[in-house]
């Protein structure tokens, strides 16, 4: 019977029910909707990182850390290959060795970063292959192929099959000079990584740096599963004690920041909307209680006591957010489904986006659990919204409410 | 019928301190009700006859003296105990007929009997006897907004009856409405003050209330002016 009187009780007045449930309705929408692109932009931006730079974990010789000379390689590259190739939890890896130097033209010069990959191996790495705007990755037979960023191209003037010159130290720090063609160009979500970054094939860079093609600076590596990241490191790094093997969280904070900040800002924004909720309820719930006075006189001298009245009251506003709770997630769950696949797309924002290395498309995505959330985040707003219009009830003397108009 | 005594007022004050000036509302009231009366308390308006009924009620709590219904001193009881004390033992009647307007004329009659746990069967044969006692057999399933002021008043009565309370309370309720259904009601419960014994008090300035009743108590300024019996 409370259930059937609380329910009927709401739509005594229709139309501020309606405009509850509405705002509950669209407050969830708009706040999922939100959390959902945050997300997309959170999952975009860790899978960028992930796949253009980092890969899960790396491998480095302790000292090419902070000194980055060719000479600090990785001693018994074959061990530890053996090593990754033979644990489950490992899906790929590849080789790297690294150099800087510059890179130029007639005209002008550019510092960079000098990758030297094994083409095939990176291929299942990185997302290199799929990044290219202009040219082939890496076609066969071309010796001293180069793949340069966009924004470098268009700094050195040059197109596909230009002509650069690499400059850099071999490994006895002798200057070297060697011409390189440009057979593609490539475009990440990350503008600073374009542009500070070359590649070229490892056989060349070996041969140009006078160090045994086998040499390894830089092991790239990815897991299976994600979540197991943080055990494999550790694992690889028992396994091999020499060498420093590093997470993607560790080797790029930023990653881990752009998180935690982002979740931050998440909880403060469920937290202002749910606070902006706690307050339309009591407003509507007290006005509900206020011009019922009479009423609930009348029911606690008929014998209704205290703690029914507030559950009633309880329930109203409960029953208030299970209407509009669900139209909400509903209209959330349809609006992400239609933009998670396509994406939204931000490129007129773009350039800004890029510098920080954020994807112009983003795929708005929500796990069931911030789903949950949200709605037991509401029922439990609605819960405690309810509390004080259910007190001013239960405060009322029968005798002065029944006098009440 | 034995004369148990259902209503008992010890020296019963009323002060209200609220203003600067105190009211005192009730001034030494003693009167004993019992069983099967019809009872009407009279007196003009601020005479203190509804605060008298609403302690009588345990709606309101005297300043001083003593109020016992049925043997149990209101006094000595908690808010909630004497919320279920009213739920068991009173039934009111108001002057605006105070029904729960999103519940029908059935559902009104039944809720108090909700309130007391009573199981489905009871609750609908009774609720089923009251309405048709009050001449509603035909508006069960009608709200109050779509009754009369009249057919509302009697819902009321069958309402306050359900519970099987030691006696109805009814505060003017036949203020509100007309000649024809004030007639209609004091048949009715003069019919079941009759037939089933039930004891009736009311707080009435009503001439055809007043000349219904078995025995008038006046109260003036709070006290009691005179009781009596016809």
């Amino acid at each position: 019977m409370l259930g059937k009187l609380a329910w009927r009780n709401i739509w005594r007045n229709k139309l501020r029910s309606l405009v509850v449930v509405i705002s509950i309705g669209l407050g969830i929408w708009v706040l999922l909707f939100l959390l959902s692109f945050n997300q997309g932009m959170i999952t975009n931006y860790i899978e960028d990182g992930i796949n253009t730079q980092t890969s899960h974990l790396q491998i480095h010789n302790p000292k090419f850390k902070d000194d980055k000379e060719l000479k600090y390689f990785i001693e018994n590259p074959e061990t530890i290959s053996e090593t990754l190739a033979s644990d489950p939890t490992i899906d790929k890896f590849s080789t790297r060795i690294l150099s800087s130097g510059m890179v130029a033209t007639s005209k002008t010069g550019h510092g960079v970063n000098i990758m030297g990959i094994d083409v095939d191996a990176e291929k299942q790495i990185t997302n290199l292959s799929k990044k290219l705007t202009a040219g082939d990755y890496f076609p066969e037979g071309k010796k001293n192929a180069i793949l340069i960023g966009g924004k470098v191209a268009e700094k050195l003037g040059v197109k596909i099959k230009s002509k650069v010159v690499l400059t850099f130290q071999d490994v006895n720090q002798e200057i070297t000079t060697a011409a390189f063609r440009v057979l593609g160009i490539y475009e990440t979500n990350n503008a600073k990584f374009d542009e500070t970054n070359v590649f070229v094939r490892k056989t060349d860079l070996a041969r140009l740096t006078n160090l045994p093609e086998t040499t390894v600076h830089e092991y790239a590596v990815l897991v299976k599963d994600i979540e197991a990241v943080e055990s494999t490191t550790a694992k690889i790094q028992a396994a091999a004690p020499n060498q420093l093997v590093e997470s993607y969280a560790t080797l790029s904070p930023d990653l881990a920041l752009f998180e935690s900040q982002s979740q931050l800002s998440l909880y403060i924004m469920t937290t202002i909307f749910m606070l902006a909720l706690v307050f339309g309820i009591i407003n509507t719930m007290l006005m509900a209680v206020l011009e019922r006075m009479k009423e609930l006189g009348m029911l606690m001298a008929i014998g209704m006591n205290k703690t029914k009245i507030f559950f009633m009251i309880v329930l109203e506003t409960l029953m208030l957010a299970l209407i509009g709770g669900p139209i909400g997630i509903l209209l959330a769950w349809i609006t992400v489904g239609l933009t998670s696949e396509n994406g939204i797309d931000l490129s007129a924002w773009g350039d800004g986006m890029k510098e920080f290395g954020i994807a112009t498309t983003i795929h708005p995505a929500l796990n069931l659990g911030s789903y949950l959330t949200v709605g037991f985040a509401i029922m439990l707003t609605a819960v405690l919204a309810s509390i004080y219009p259910a007190r001013k009830a239960v405060k009322l003397k029968p005798v002065d409410a029944l006098r009440s108009i | 019928m034995a004369n148990n005594i259902v209503i008992e007022t010890k020296g019963l004050h009323k002060t209200y301190d609220e203003s600067k000036v105190p009211v005192h509302a009730v001034r030494g009231v003693d009167i004993k009700i019992t069983e099967g009366e019809f009872t009407a308390i009279v007196g003009p308006s601020g005479s203190g006859k509804s605060t008298l009924l609403n302690i009588i009620g345990g709606l309101d709590q005297p300043s001083e003296g003593s109020i016992i219904i049925d043997g149990q001193d209101l006094s000595k009881l908690k808010p909630n105990q004497l919320i279920d004390f009213r739920k068991n033992n009173i039934g009111f009647v108001f002057q605006s007929y105070n029904l729960i307007p999103v519940l029908t004329a059935k559902e009104n009659v039944e809720f108090v009997m909700l309130l007391q746990n009573r199981n489905e069967k009871e609750r609908s044969e009774r609720t089923k006897e009251l309405l048709d006692a009050v001449g509603l057999s035909d508006k069960y399933d009608v709200r109050p907004t779509e009754l009369s002021g009249g057919q509302q008043q009697r819902v009321a009565v069958a309402r306050a009856l359900a519970p099987k309370p030691k006696f109805i309370l009814a505060d003017e309720p036949t203020a509100n409405l007309d000649s024809t259904s004030t007639r209609n009601l004091l048949d009715i419960m003069a019919r079941l003050n009759q037939e089933e014994n039930i004891t009736f008090v009311f707080s009435t300035h009503d001439q055809r209330v007043i000349e219904r009743a078995r025995r008038v108590i006046s109260v003036e300024d709070g006290k009691v002016e005179s009781d009596i019996i016809k």
